[in-house]
C-alpha cells in the first residue's frame, strides 16, 4: 500500500512537472520564435530599447528557456527574489512568478481567486451528483416509463447544451426579466453567507445542470446493468425485500463506477471552469486564466495551469484510493 | 496605443503655454455659472458647466471601475483616469486648472508658489515651491522630493510602464540611469535639475520647448520622498502630497482614500477635497457597474469609457436618466494607419481606400453616435488648438461611401479592379475588430479585397508599432486610436507624423510619414511661444497629412456615461475628457 | 431515426451554404445600417429585425444577415467537428491498437502519454495555444488555417478517449478464441490485425467517433466563444454568441438563435449516436 502511494505520488510528480515543461516551453518559445519579446509586456508605450533592455536583464528573459525554466522551478520549491529598485523583493516558495500585467506576485493573486472557484465547483458538484443520482436511479427502476423517457429526454437536452448558452439565459431570464437574483458580483462567504449564496445560485444551477445530465444517463445505465447481474437476481430470488436489494446491492456496484468519473469531473472543474466564470463573470482561477492569455501574462497562465494540472493529478490519486476502499474487487498493489 | 485603454487628450483655442493663476483661481463657483438656469441638470450638462456646484463637505463618494488601476505609482500608471485620481493625491509643481471646458487646460501652480522665472534664452526654468507642505506623514515636502520623483521616470528597468518624455529633453546626453543606479550619495545625480535649497528646484533645457511646463503637470513629475520609495513596490503605497492618502490598496479589488491630515487647504488653489472618504471598487462585470450606476448605488464608472449596450438603450430612452448623462469627447480619434506596404504606399490607393470606406457602417460598428462617436474628418480632433470642425476634405460627413471617387482613385493609383490589401487589428480590442470587419465590407465594393489579421494588442509596440514586423507581415492599413498625453498639437500629432519619432519599436508614425516639410513645421511650433500662432502651425500641418492620404479618420471618440444625481460639482474636465474627479462632492453626506 | 434525419439536414444545409444565401439571404459580410437603430446600435423591429427579408432577423451594429451567418457557421462548425473527430479516430485507433495488441513497453509508453493528456488541462491549454498560434499557416487564408488549427487542437485532446477504448477491447479480443486460433494457424501479427481485430474493433470505433462530434461541436463553439476559435468576420456561431453578450438584455433573439442552433445541432448528433450504438451494440442499452 505505502509502496504504491509512493509510485503514485513520483508519477504525480512527474506529470506536473511534464505539464509545466511543455506550457512553459510553448509560452515562452512560441513569442521568441514569432519575434515578440515578452519585456515589451513590461514596458507599455515606451519604446526606448535601453529601458526594454533594462527588464530583459532584470527579469531573466536574455537567458536560454532552459535556465529560465530551472529558475522557476526553484522559485516554486525555494522562492525567489526580484530586484525593486532600492532592495529585493523576496517571493516565497511557492514562488509562481511576477506578473506581467498586473505588477504582483503570482502565488497570492491565485491563492485569492481560488476560493471563488472552490465555491463554485464544490455547490455544483453537491447539487449535480444528487439530482443526477436521484434521476438516474428514478429511471432505472421506472425504466421505460413516462417518468423515465421525460427524465432521459431532459437528460439528453441536458449534455447537448452549451453552458455559455444556458447561462445567459438563466442570467437573462431570472436576473434581467423576473429579477429574481441580483446581477452578481462574488462575495466571499466569510463576508456575507447570504450574499455568496445569492451570487452563486445560478452558476451552481447552471453547471450542475450540465453535469447532472451526464451522471443521471451514467446511473441510469450502470443501474440497469446491475439489476441485470445474476447476484441481485440471486439476491431477489432469496427473498429479499425489493429496497434491500435495491439499497444494498444494486445502488452500491452501480455508483461505484460514477467515483472514478466525479472525481475526474471535480478535479478538472477545481483548475477553473472557464466558461461557467468567464459567463457569469466570476473572478476565479479560469476567469483570471482567461484574461492572462488576453494580456499575455504568462506567469499567470503557467501558475493557473499548474495548479489545474495538480487538482486532476490529485483527483486521479484520491479517486483511485477510493476505489479500492469501495470496490473490493479492486486491489491496489 | 501600447495598453493604456485612454490616454490624455485634451482642446482648446486660446492655450495658454504659461501660467494662469487667478483668471480661473480653482474654478470656484462664482467663476464658473452654475448648471443650467433652473438649476436641473440636463444631457450633457457637466461638459460645459458645473453640475450642482456646493461647498458642502462630508460624505463618502463611491467611486466603481470595471478596471483596476495600471498602477497607483505615479510615475507607471498611464491610464487616463488613472491620472485623474493622481489628482487626489499627488500635487505637482503645476497641475490643469480645476474647471470645465477650455478654462480646465490652463496650467496652474501647485507645489510652486507661483509661475516659474524663465529666463530670457527660455532655457532656465526656476520654481519656488509653497512654504508649509507636508507629506501625509508631516514631513515637509522639498524641492529635493520633486528632483527625486522626476529622476525615478530614468529608472526604466523598474519604473515601467509609464510615460517617457522628461529623459527626451532633460537627460541631455548624461545617460543618467535613474536613482537606483546613481552613484552620488544623496541619490540626486541628475545634472540638468538643479536644487540650491529645499524650496527651489531649477530645469536646465538644451533648447526652448515650449510644451515643456505641461511635461511637468503629469503625475509622474510628482514628488516623491527618498526614504518612503520603495522602487517597483511603491504602487502599493504611494506617499500623498494631495487632500487625500490611501488607506487600502487590494490590487484587482478595491482601492480606499481618507483624508490627509496634513494637506492644507490654504496650500492648495486647485483641489476641493470635499467627501471625508473616497472608495474605488473594482469589478470583473460591466453590466453590473451599469445597474448600480442606474440605481444610485455607485456614483460613478472612473473609466469613464461609457456604459455597456444594455445601459446605453436605458439612459437614452428614459428622460430621466439621460438628463444625468453626458457623453463628452473623450479626446481619442479613433482612426486607420495606411503603411508604405504596396499598394498602400500610393496615395491614389490611399484616398481610395478612405472614399470607399462607408462613415456610418463604421461609426455604428463602434456604437453611435453617442457610445462611438461623431464621424471624423481630420486627423486633428476638434479639441485642440488648430483644429477646424469644418474641414473634411474627403467630404466624410454626408455620412455614405463615395464608390464614385474611390474608383476614380483606383485608376489613378493604376489598379482600376482593386487590389489585395491586409487590415490589421488588435485582438483585445473588440472595438476594433468590429472596425476592421465594416472597413473589409465597404472596401469589398469597389473591388479591394481585404484580409483581416488579429494581432495580439498586448505586445502592440512589437508588432504595430514595429515597422520591420509590419513591412514582414504585409499591413496595409492598421486600425488603432490615439489619444494625447498633453493638449497641444505637439502632444497630439508629432509622435503620429513627425518623421524623427519613427522607432523600431513602439512606434506611432505607423504611416511612416517622412515629409521634411511636416518635420520643420513641428520645429517651428515648439520654438513658437504664441499659442495662436502655433494653432495655424497646426492647421497646417494637419492639412499636409490628410492631402497626403496617410490616414483614414474613423470616428472622434466619445462615451457616454452617467453620473449619480446626488454627485455635487460635477462638471467636465478637458483634458482628461471625463469628470474632474477631485472636484467632486456628495450631497446628501452620506 | 428522428436524429439522423437532422444530422443529414444539417450536412446538406452546411454544403449548400452559398445557394441558400442566395435564394433566401444577403451575403454574410453584407451590412445594412438601415436596419440598425442608430443611436442604440439594436435592430429595428421586433425580435431581433426579423422579417421575410431576414429570417433570421440582423445583427446588432451591423445589420448583416443571422439567416445566411448561420448558415455559413455551420460550414465551420461541421467541418472542425467532423475533421477533428478523424483525427482523433484515426490516432486513437493506432495507438490504442498498438498498446493492446503489442503490449508491453509499448503498451507502458502509450497508456501513460494517454493518462498524461486527460490529466492536461484542456480546454484552458487549447485556449492558450490558440491565442499564441499566429493566423497565418501553411499559406492558407485566415479562415481555413484556423479552421485546421482547431482541428489539431481538438483532435490531438480527443484522441486518448478511443484509444482508452480501442486499447481495452483489443485486449479483451486479443484473448478471444478465434484470435487464439488464427495465431495457432500461423497467421502473421499483421494478417491478426487487419483481418481479425480491426473487423471487430469497428462497430466501437464508428459509436465512439459519432458521440465525439457533437462534443467537438460544443468545444469548438466554446473557443470561439472565448475569442480563440474561428476569426471574425468569418461567422461561426460561438462568435456570434460571443458578441450576444453584449446584448442579450436588449436583443435577446441574438443569443437564443445561435444557442439554439447550436443545442439543436449537438441533440441531434446526440440522438444519432445513441442511436448508433444501440443498433450496433444492443448490450450497451
Amino acid at each position: 500500500m505505502l509502496a504504491y502511494l509512493i509510485r503514485r505520488l513520483i508519477n504525480a510528480v512527474i506529470t506536473l512537472l511534464v505539464v509545466t515543461a511543455v506550457t512553459f516551453g510553448i509560452f515562452f518559445a512560441i513569442p521568441k520564435a514569432i519575434g515578440s519579446d515578452p519585456a515589451l509586456l513590461y514596458i507599455g508605450k515606451q519604446s526606448d530599447p535601453a529601458a526594454i533592455a533594462g527588464i530583459s536583464a532584470k527579469m531573466g528573459f536574455d537567458d536560454p528557456i532552459v535556465v529560465q525554466y530551472g529558475k522557476f522551478l526553484k522559485g516554486i520549491v525555494a522562492g525567489r527574489d526580484y530586484a525593486n529598485g532600492p532592495d529585493v523583493t523576496h517571493c516565497p516558495a511557492p514562488c509562481l512568478g511576477y506578473s506581467f500585467a498586473t505588477d504582483q506576485e503570482v502565488t497570492p493573486l491565485l491563492l485569492e481567486d481560488l476560493p471563488v472557484t472552490l465555491s463554485l465547483a464544490l455547490g455544483a458538484a453537491v447539487l449535480w451528483v444528487i439530482l443526477g443520482v436521484a434521476t438516474g436511479v428514478l429511471s432505472a427502476l421506472r425504466r421505460g416509463t413516462f417518468v423515465d423517457r421525460a427524465a432521459m429526454t431532459t437528460a439528453l437536452a441536458g449534455v447537448s447544451l452549451p453552458i455559455y448558452f444556458t447561462g445567459l439565459l438563466a442570467s437573462a431570464i431570472f436576473v434581467y426579466w423576473l429579477e429574481w437574483l441580483p446581477q452578481g458580483n462574488y462575495v466571499p462567504f466569510t463576508e456575507n453567507p447570504g450574499e455568496w449564496f445569492t451570487s452563486l445560485i445560478l452558476p451552481w444551477i447552471t453547471l450542475a445542470f450540465l453535469f447532472a445530465a451526464t451522471y443521471a444517463r451514467l446511473t441510469r445505465a450502470n443501474m440497469l446493468e446491475t439489476l441485470g447481474e445474476d447476484y441481485v437476481r440471486t439476491a431477489r430470488a432469496k427473498g429479499l425485500r425489493e429496497r434491500t436489494v435495491i439499497g444494498k446491492h444494486a445502488l452500491r456496484s452501480g455508483l461505484t463506477p460514477l467515483v472514478t468519473v466525479f472525481g475526474l469531473d471535480l478535479g478538472a472543474l477545481l483548475g477553473g471552469a472557464v466558461l461557467t466564470e468567464s459567463v457569469f463573470n466570476l473572478r476565479g482561477l479560469g476567469y483570471q486564466a482567461l484574461t492572462a492569455i488576453r494580456q499575455s501574462d504568462l506567469p499567470i497562465i503557467l501558475g493557473v495551469t499548474l495548479i489545474a494540472a495538480f487538482f486532476i493529478v490529485f483527483a486521479n490519486l484520491v479517486v483511485d484510493l477510493v476505489y479500492g476502499w469501495i470496490d473490493p474487487r479492486v486491489r491496489l498493489a | 496605443m501600447a495598453r493604456k485603454t485612454r490616454v490624455l487628450a485634451a482642446s482648446g483655442v486660446a492655450l495658454a503655454l504659461g501660467l494662469t493663476t487667478a483668471a480661473c483661481g480653482g474654478g470656484s463657483d462664482s467663476d464658473n455659472k452654475g448648471s443650467t438656469s433652473n438649476g436641473k441638470s440636463e444631457f450633457g450638462a457637466a461638459i460645459t458647466n458645473v453640475v450642482n456646484p456646493s461647498t458642502t463637505k462630508g460624505g463618502t463618494l463611491n467611486l466603481w471601475s470595471s478596471q483596476d488601476a495600471d498602477s497607483w505609482d505615479p510615475a507607471r500608471g498611464y491610464y487616463a483616469f488613472v491620472w485623474n485620481l493622481n489628482r487626489l493625491y499627488t500635487r505637482k509643481l503645476v497641475d490643469y486648472a480645476a474647471a470645465p471646458g477650455q478654462a480646465g487646460l490652463k496650467l496652474q501652480p501647485d507645489l510652486a508658489e507661483a509661475e516659474p522665472t524663465i529666463s530670457a534664452d527660455k532655457l532656465t526654468y526656476t520654481f519656488k515651491l509653497r512654504s508649509g507642505l507636508k507629506w501625509d506623514d508631516g514631513a515637509p515636502i522639498t524641492s529635493k522630493d520633486v528632483k527625486y520623483g522626476i529622476e525615478r521616470v530614468w529608472a526604466t528597468d523598474v519604473i515601467s510602464g509609464g510615460p517617457y518624455y522628461l529623459p527626451n529633453v532633460l537627460d541631455q546626453g548624461q545617460n543618467y540611469k535613474g536613482p537606483y543606479k546613481d552613484t552620488a550619495p544623496d541619490k540626486l545625480g541628475l545634472k540638468t535639475v538643479t536644487t540650491p535649497d529645499d524650496s527651489t528646484i531649477v530645469f536646465k533645457l538644451a533648447k526652448p520647448y515650449s510644451d515643456f511646463m505641461y511635461l511637468l503637470a503629469m503625475p509622474g513629475s510628482g514628488p516623491v520622498p527618498q526614504k518612503r520609495d520603495t522602487g517597483a513596490q511603491y504602487g502599493s503605497k504611494p506617499a500623498a502630497s494631495g487632500p487625500y492618502m490611501f488607506s487600502e490598496i487590494q490590487p484587482g479589488k478595491a482601492a480606499k482614500w481618507v483624508r490627509n491630515p496634513n494637506w492644507d487647504p490654504a496650500s492648495d488653489p486647485i483641489r476641493k477635497a470635499l467627501p471625508d472618504a473616497i472608495n474605488l471598487t473594482i469589478t470583473t462585470n460591466a453590466d453590473d457597474l451599469d445597474n448600480r450606476l442606474l440605481s444610485g448605488t455607485a456614483d460613478l464608472d472612473v473609466g469613464q469609457t461609457g456604459v455597456q449596450a444594455a445601459a446605453r438603450t436605458k439612459l437614452l430612452t428614459d428622460p430621466t436618466l439621460k438628463a444625468n448623462a453626458d457623453a463628452p469627447n473623450t479626446g481619442f480619434l479613433r482612426f486607420a494607419d495606411m503603411t508604405p506596404v504596396a499598394p498602400m504606399d500610393n496615395a491614389d490607393c490611399r484616398k481610395a481606400v478612405i472614399y470607399a470606406a462607408d462613415p456610418t457602417a463604421i461609426q455604428t460598428a463602434r456604437g453611435g453616435e453617442f457610445a462611438g462617436g461623431d464621424i471624423g474628418t481630420s486627423i486633428l480632433p476638434p479639441n485642440i488648438a488648430g483644429s477646424d470642425a469644418n474641414y473634411d476634405p474627403y467630404n466624410r460627413k454626408q455620412g455614405k461611401a463615395q464608390v464614385d471617387k474611390a474608383k476614380e482613385a483606383l485608376a489613378a493609383c493604376g489598379k482600376p479592379n482593386g487590389f489585395d490589401v491586409t487590415i490589421a487589428a488588435r485582438n483585445n480590442r473588440a472595438a476594433e475588430v468590429k472596425t476592421a470587419e465594416a472597413l473589409q465590407a465597404s472596401l469589398k465594393v469597389v473591388g479591394i479585397n481585404a484580409k483581416i489579421d488579429q494581432y495580439d494588442g498586448a505586445t502592440d509596440s512589437a508588432i504595430g508599432g514595429s515597422p520591420e514586423i509590419v513591412k514582414k507581415r504585409g499591413y496595409g492599413i492598421i486600425i488603432t486610436g490615439w489619444g494625447a498625453d498633453y493638449p497641444t498639437g505637439a502632444g497630439y500629432m508629432q509622435p503620429l507624423a513627425d518623421s524623427r519619432f519613427i522607432t523600431k519599436n513602439g512606434n506611432f508614425n505607423r504611416s511612416e510619414i517622412k515629409d521634411p516639410a511636416i518635420d520643420k513645421l513641428f520645429d517651428d511650433a515648439a520654438a513658437e511661444t504664441d499659442p495662436a500662432k502655433a494653432a495655424t502651425i497646426y492647421t497646417e500641418i494637419n492639412k499636409k497629412i490628410m492631402e497626403g492620404a496617410y490616414v483614414l479618420p474613423f470616428v472622434v471618440d466619445k462615451a457616454l456615461n452617467y453620473r449619480n444625481p446626488r454627485l455635487t460639482n460635477a462638471y467636465v474636465h478637458e483634458s482628461f475628457g471625463m469628470l474632474d474627479f477631485q472636484a467632486l462632492g456628495v450631497s446628501d453626506g452620506k | 431515426m428522428a436524429g439522423a434525419i437532422v444530422v443529414i439536414f444539417l450536412i446538406l444545409v452546411a454544403i449548400l451554404a452559398p445557394v441558400l444565401t442566395r435564394l433566401f439571404g444577403h451575403p454574410i459580410d453584407e451590412y445594412h445600417t438601415d436596419k440598425i437603430d442608430p443611436t442604440l446600435g439594436t435592430p429595428i423591429g421586433r425580435l431581433g429585425g426579423i422579417s421575410w427579408d431576414f429570417l433570421f432577423g440582423v445583427e446588432p451594429q451591423s445589420g448583416r444577415d443571422i439567416f445566411s451567418r448561420i448558415l455559413y457557421g455551420a460550414q465551420t462548425s461541421l467541418s472542425v467537428a467532423f475533421l477533428s473527430a478523424f483525427v482523433s479516430t484515426i490516432l486513437g485507433s493506432v495507438f490504442g491498437l498498438m498498446a493492446g495488441f503489442l503490449g508491453g513497453w509499448v503498451d507502458a509508453t502509450i497508456s501513460r502519454v494517454m493518462d498524461f493528456l486527460l490529466a492536461f488541462p484542456q480546454l484552458l491549454f487549447a485556449i492558450a495555444l490558440l491565442s499564441v498560434l499566429p493566423d497565418e499557416l501553411f499559406g492558407l487564408g485566415d479562415r481555413w488555417s484556423r479552421v485546421l488549427v482547431l482541428v489539431g487542437v481538438i483532435g490531438f485532446f480527443g484522441w486518448p478517449y478511443i484509444g482508452r477504448i480501442v486499447r481495452g477491447q483489443t485486449l479483451s479480443l486479443r484473448e478471444r478464441e478465434f484470435v487464439e486460433a488464427s495465431r495457432s494457424l500461423g497467421a502473421r501479427s499483421g494478417r491478426i490485425l487487419f483481418r481479425e481485430l480491426l473487423p471487430n474493433l469497428a462497430a466501437p470505433i464508428l459509436v465512439y467517433t459519432t458521440l465525439i462530434i457533437p462534443t467537438n461541436i460544443l468545444t469548438e463553439a466554446a473557443l470561439s466563444f472565448l475569442g480563440v476559435g474561428i476569426p471574425p468576420p468569418n461567422p461561426s456561431w460561438g462568435g456570434m454568441l460571443s458578441d450576444a453578450v453584449t446584448f442579450y438584455q436588449i436583443d435577446p433573439m441574438y443569443m437564443i438563435i445561435p444557442g439554439g442552433v447550436i443545442f439543436l445541432t449537438v441533440l441531434a448528433f446526440n440522438l444519432f449516436g445513441d442511436g448508433l450504438r444501440d443498433a450496433l451494440d444492443p448490450k450497451a442499452r
